[in-house]
């Protein structure tokens, strides 16, 4: 087991830049999670560490080493790829067995090792068969199991369950979060959605656009968002943002709307009289209340669990999430309200976080 | 009689008189060939035999040294569809997996070879031969039969290379595997299908070759099957046709049982190469 460390990696393709200079630093035995939307370069970035993508510029070391120039197959890693990518002419067994073959070890050791993959990951009985033969959840497993084999430095995972049905994803998020546990092995895993991440890493990497825009535990990142981005990325329903100015008036910090709506603000100290601001409240830190803001209710959405609804308030929408049911009407008034130390503000020129 | 029935007889009514005149020419050349000789001429012409006259085959492979020509063609059709195979799997590689300059051009360069007919080249390639010390031997037929079937190698192999997905191979990568050792184990095995297909189709092609063959070949020693064939009709004053015809049978019945057999390997493979 090995720590990576990522340092200003950049990538170009051509003339276009996919990422500029992104520093990571993934410790021993260390759960983290890239998260982004596509195209955000992730994947590239996870490509990079594998070796099957050139790096050019900045430096990739895994334990001691600068892989930049070494072979994939010497970099001691293993991989699960988001199709799985098991050998369709091979037998289960010789699929979790190939590297130890290529690696020369003993028929008997390979045995023992892919067995004891096989055990973990409840495959034995299907160790003669062949991919085709296997459900979707049998086939990624198959494809952790030829990963878990290797007792490899790093384990890599590229959107490894984005191809599994929703039922399916839940249970081996909960597997792999398990399996990591138990055996500790530094990894990295890729993926587009949000909730992976937040359940999964021990530290999460939000990624946009080529660039890393903050790194974090999940529940670090969750309250307190660096950034716009990562604070409308992460979270189901996402968190409400609503523009306007910032502004003091006896005594209280409120943020102004456009349509002159009060929004009770948190009085930060950075925040300065009339600056351009938006507004951040995640939908279950709402509170309906009397003396909220008043809004006015467009759709209410059961989930079962809760209540989202999505209502207008001074213009702007907003959505919030009850956990007691509230059946509203359209068109009904509510007044909504929050805890100000729950509200977060960001400027509005840079995004970033006041 | 259900509609879908009625339909197909229909279609099949239509279809006859095109059945009959494909399977005409095979009709004559299957009686001609078991026929006694003194039948071959009758008049009124009859269209079936007194008797099967097996050994028609007998004295053919006899009298044309047919076993030599056999052999011939099968050395010929197998050693230009390896040499072809050689050549063309890691081209087509290359072309489905790297990006190099000039990629474009370089299909678009096998394609143009495939407007040339082979007969505007036999003088050019007749006097190759002369130069390189090659006329008359099977060799030069081995060489021009793989050169004209590349372009088209390339271009199945490489349809079909390209739905092998890449991760494969990257897999295997990270698994330890050399570059070459990925490409032995996990590349190749998959490419059968398509190498298959493209082989018979090579196969065929040089098995079939007339105008080169004619060409290069001075020796009835090495004459291939059609020229040998050939050389039965041409230039004789006597045409035993039922020798002939039975040569035409064991030239082309075998093959195209093979052929048959494995049809549904060509289809699934052409397929394979276009459905991406």
């Amino acid at each position: 087991m090995a720590a990576v460390t990522i340092q200003n990696v950049e990538k170009t393709f051509g003339t276009l830049k996919v990422i500029h200079g992104v520093n990571i630093e993934v410790k021993e035995h260390e759960f983290v999670v890239l998260v982004g939307p596509s195209g955000c370069g992730k994947s590239t970035l996870l490509r990079m560490i594998a070796g099957l993508e050139t790096i050019s510029d900045g430096e990739i070391v895994i334990g001691e080493k600068v892989v930049n120039n070494v072979h994939p197959r010497d970099r001691d890693i293993a991989m699960v790829f988001q199709n799985y990518a098991l050998y369709p002419h091979m037998s289960i067994f010789d699929n979790m067995g190939f590297s130890l073959k290529l690696r020369k070890r003993s028929k008997a050791e390979i045995e023992k090792k892919v067995n004891e993959a096989a055990g973990i990951l409840n495959l034995v009985p299907f160790l003669q068969r062949e991919p085709r033969q296997l459900s979707g959840g049998q086939r990624q497993r198959v494809a952790m199991g030829r990963a878990l084999v290797r007792d490899a430095q790093v384990f890599l995972f590229d959107e490894p369950l984005s191809n599994l049905d929703a039922k399916l994803r839940v249970t081996m998020r909960t597997e792999i979060k398990a399996l990591h546990q138990r055996l500790k092995t530094t990894s990295i895993y890729v993926t587009h959605d949000q909730i992976e991440a937040m359940t999964m890493a021990d530290r999460i990497v939000v990624m946009n656009a080529g660039r890393v825009e903050q790194i974090g535990a999940p529940l670090e990142l969750y309250d307190h968002p660096g950034n716009l981005f990562v604070a409308g990325f992460l979270g189901s329903p996402s968190m409400n943002f609503i523009e306007g100015h910032f502004s003091r008036s006896d005594g209280e910090a409120v943020v102004v709307t456009e349509a002159g709506t009060r929004l009770p603000a948190p009085d930060l100290a950075d925040a300065k009289e009339g600056q351009a601001v938006v507004f951040g409240v995640r939908p279950e830190h709402l509170i309906l209340g009397a003396n909220g803001v008043e809004a006015t209710v467009e759709v209410v959405e059961p989930t079962g669990a809760n209540i989202e609804v999505f209502a207008d308030i001074g213009g702007a929408d907003i959505c919030a999430v009850f956990f007691e049911r509230h059946l509203f009407e359209p068109g009904e008034k509510i007044g909504l309200g929050w805890d100000t130390g729950k509200v977060h503000l960001f400027d509005k020129e840079s995004g970033q976080r006041i | 009689m259900s509609a879908k029935l009625k339909k197909s007889l229909l279609y099949w009514l239509m279809l006859s008189p095109l059945v009959v005149v494909i399977l005409f020419p095979f009709g004559v050349m299957f009686v001609t060939a078991f026929r006694p000789r003194e039948e071959l001429f009758v008049f009124p012409p009859r269209w079936w035999f007194s008797e099967f006259r097996w050994s028609n085959f007998v004295e053919m492979w006899e009298k044309t040294n047919f076993g030599q020509a056999l052999f011939n063609s099968l050395y010929v059709s197998i050693a230009a569809t390896a040499l072809g195979l050689l050549l063309s799997i890691p081209a087509a590689y290359a072309l489905s997996r790297y990006r190099f300059p000039g990629k474009s051009a370089y299909r678009t360069f096998l394609l143009m070879t495939q407007m040339m007919s082979p007969i505007v080249l036999v003088l050019g390639l007749f006097r190759l031969m002369v130069v390189l010390g090659m006329v008359n031997n099977l060799n030069s037929l081995v060489l021009t039969y793989a050169a004209f079937n590349m372009a088209f190698t390339i271009w199945m192999l490489q349809s079909y290379f390209s739905t092998i997905p890449r991760d494969l191979e990257e897999a295997a990568w990270i698994d330890g595997a050399t570059h070459f050792k990925s490409l032995i184990k996990i590349f190749l095995p998959l490419a059968v299908p398509a190498i298959a297909v493209t082989s018979i189709f090579s196969f065929i092609n040089g098995w079939n070759e007339f105008v080169l063959a004619l060409t290069m070949i001075r020796s009835s020693d090495d004459y291939t099957l059609p020229v040998q064939i050939y050389s039965q009709v041409a230039g004789r004053y006597q045409v035993e046709w039922h020798h002939v015809m039975a040569a035409t049978i064991l030239a082309t019945v075998p093959v195209a049982i093979v052929f048959s057999w494995l049809q549904k390997y060509l289809i699934r493979g052409m397929a394979l190469g276009a459905v991406k």
